[in-house]
């Protein structure tokens, strides 16, 4: 494989990889806005319970996910430093943005959340989660924004061989960008609600005593669920029309290339289903008394995941052979380094990360099984493994 | 506008490379501590200079956009050594299994940024022994509360990599001024915000 090849493979993984925490966290961090909003509003323990239990998976996720998205900004440099030196003036804006407003302030208002439980005001408190909420959505938008001018370059003039910044706006209204923002927040709103669906599902098989608990998680997760597929597919289908304007060739980017938007589509479309059927079946907890469906939640919980990472591949790979569309060729971006040396790197990070999926998989099973809190825990209560 | 933003970046570096003492400091440290204390000492601390790495190679990306890819793939196998580093030790921390795979983590990253260090300087590889010392160091007087090195260490474990970094000539290597005006204003009231927010995160767990 030339090193070109060996970048191109490792950039897929790392993203993908880098996806699958940051899909889980959106979801989860929305989701834990109404929980702490109802305990804030109400001062009932149930939803301080919830906030926690939940709260405390999404941190274990969040910890986990900053690494494989350091190891995703540094790629950009290492493997394919065509693509700073060419668009850097315009691609980077968005990126420094995103780094900036979304993720440096993001991480800290977290920070502040996680040490800040029973220490402050619980109005302060709730705006911190508040406020990174609203950081993590912001870093989706930026980073959407920044690929959105991948798939079609706008803002910028030629000046010699490299681009020039010319009107930053036309970058947030770009089309590529906007329908594609909608369906990746909508996406993980259904990571989300298929989450708490499953893992309270898993504890219904297991016969919790936390009855109320879960019976309140699993019901928000399937309104959730319900309530994002619409828009989420939406969402989906309104990008057509954009990619056949400005990226007439994406579906003969690959000859395999429809097997993933196929796949994608038909689990948005079966989440869909299958929530609004659930939804009834809500009334008298119909659902958790009839048992089998629970099975069918827990072995759910992947296919979110899995019709992402699907969607995803057909945008990037439908892209090629162009780095930014029409403008910089894939190969011409990679860094001028040895293939052997891509080739280490995409060894050492494609194990590192498979080892932290399941690190983060096995922390997170673990807060599962353990349940909620019976008792307040000492210090600080979210961070478990600290 | 070019020296606001070398000093943006050598805020954003310096504040990385002054907090990563506390980390990789108490993991190069661990195994002859108890453990327990002393990683119960380091958690606010956790994750908190991160931050300030993504942001200095999110600003190096946008306004030294000829730099970056030549600095960083210039230099390929150490940031590997690195970021590998990085990935171990966070994992090993949360999941506290074994104190020699945090002190391996913490050892691959500051070694790896001690290479960095002798790259940038074009000197012998025993000069990246320099940044895993000076992060012990750190780590020892942190851990043992001697407050009055405290500051000493801290900059001494902040100075070496930007002033290293100051030998380049980024002339004709930055973004265009359309670029560098935008970011100014989201760069320059950022900063001094984190480091209150931070600044708070320690007060907080500490009462």
């Amino acid at each position: 494989m030339s090193a070109a090849d060996l970048a191109r493979l490792q950039f897929a993984t790392t993203t993908s990889f880098h996806f699958l925490f940051v899909l889980l966290t959106l979801g989860l961090v929305s989701l834990l806005v109404i929980m702490q909003t109802r305990y804030t509003l109400t001062r009932a323990p149930v939803h301080e319970r919830m906030t926690r239990f939940w709260g405390r998976i999404y941190v274990i996720n969040y910890a986990l996910g900053i690494v494989t998205g350091i190891v995703m900004e540094f790629q950009f440099g290492l493997n394919w430093s065509g693509l700073a030196t060419y668009a850097g003036d315009v691609f980077g804006a968005p990126l420094a943005m995103e780094t900036l407003i979304a993720f440096f302030l993001e991480s800290t208002f977290l920070g502040l959340w996680i040490f800040g439980w029973g220490r402050m005001n619980r109005w302060l408190h709730l705006a911190l989660l508040y406020l990174t909420a609203l950081t993590a959505f912001a870093s989706a938008f930026w980073i959407m924004a920044a690929n959105g001018f991948l798939q079609h370059p706008v803002g910028y003039r030629l000046d010699g061989n490299v681009l020039r910044l010319d009107d930053f706006s036309a970058l947030l209204t770009n089309p590529t960008f906007t329908a594609a923002l909608t369906h990746v927040v909508f996406a993980s709103l259904t990571v989300g609600g298929v989450f708490l669906t499953g893992v309270s599902a898993y504890h219904f098989i297991k016969r919790t005593p936390e009855v109320d608990f879960f019976r309140r998680s699993l019901r928000m997760g399937v309104i959730t669920t319900a309530l994002a597929t619409p828009t989420l597919m939406g969402a989906g289908f309104a990008q057509f029309p954009v990619i056949a304007e400005y990226q007439p060739g994406k579906s003969e980017a690959a000859p395999w290339i429809g097997a993933p938007l196929g796949f994608m589509i038909l689990i948005g479309m079966t989440l869909a289903t299958v929530s609004w059927f659930t939804l009834p079946l809500l009334i008298k907890d119909a659902v958790i008394r009839m048992r089998f469906p629970l099975y069918l939640m827990v072995i759910g919980i992947p296919l979110p995941f899995t019709a992402a990472i699907f969607g995803w591949m057909f945008r990037e790979i439908g892209r090629q052979p162009w780095l930014v569309y029409g403008l910089l060729r894939t190969e011409d971006a990679v860094s001028h380094v040895d293939a052997s040396q891509i080739l280490l790197s995409l060894i050492v990070f494609t194990s590192l990360f498979v080892l932290l999926a399941c690190v983060d998989w096995a922390l997170i099973a673990r807060a599962v099984r353990r349940g909620p809190d019976v008792a307040p825990a000492p210090v600080s209560p979210l961070v478990v493994t600290l | 506008m070019e020296t606001l933003w070398l000093v943006v970046l050598g805020v954003l570096t310096v504040g990385y490379f002054s907090l990563a003492g506390f980390d990789y400091g108490t993991g190069l440290l661990l195994p002859f501590r108890r453990r327990d204390e002393t990683l119960r000492r380091m958690t606010p601390f956790f994750l908190g200079n991160e931050v300030w790495l993504v942001a200095a190679i999110g600003v190096l990306f946008a306004a030294f956009p000829r730099l970056e890819g030549e600095l960083l793939s210039g230099a390929h196998s150490v940031f590997t050594l690195v970021l590998a580093g990085l990935v171990l030790f966070m994992a090993a921390v949360q999941l506290r299994l074994w104190s020699w795979l945090v002190f391996t983590g913490a050892l691959m990253v500051s070694v790896g940024w001690g290479l960095f260090l002798a790259h940038l300087l074009h000197a012998p590889w025993p000069v990246a022994l320099v940044m895993p010392v000076l992060f012990a160091v750190h780590g020892w007087v942190f851990q043992t509360r001697q407050w009055k090195l405290f500051p000493l260490t801290a900059l001494l474990c902040a100075l070496p990599i930007p002033l290293a970094f100051s030998s380049i000539d980024v002339t004709g290597l930055m973004a265009h001024t359309n670029t560098l005006g935008l970011l100014a204003w989201v760069a320059i009231p950022i900063i001094p915000l984190v480091v209150l927010l931070q600044w708070s995160i320690v007060a907080i767990s500490s009462r």
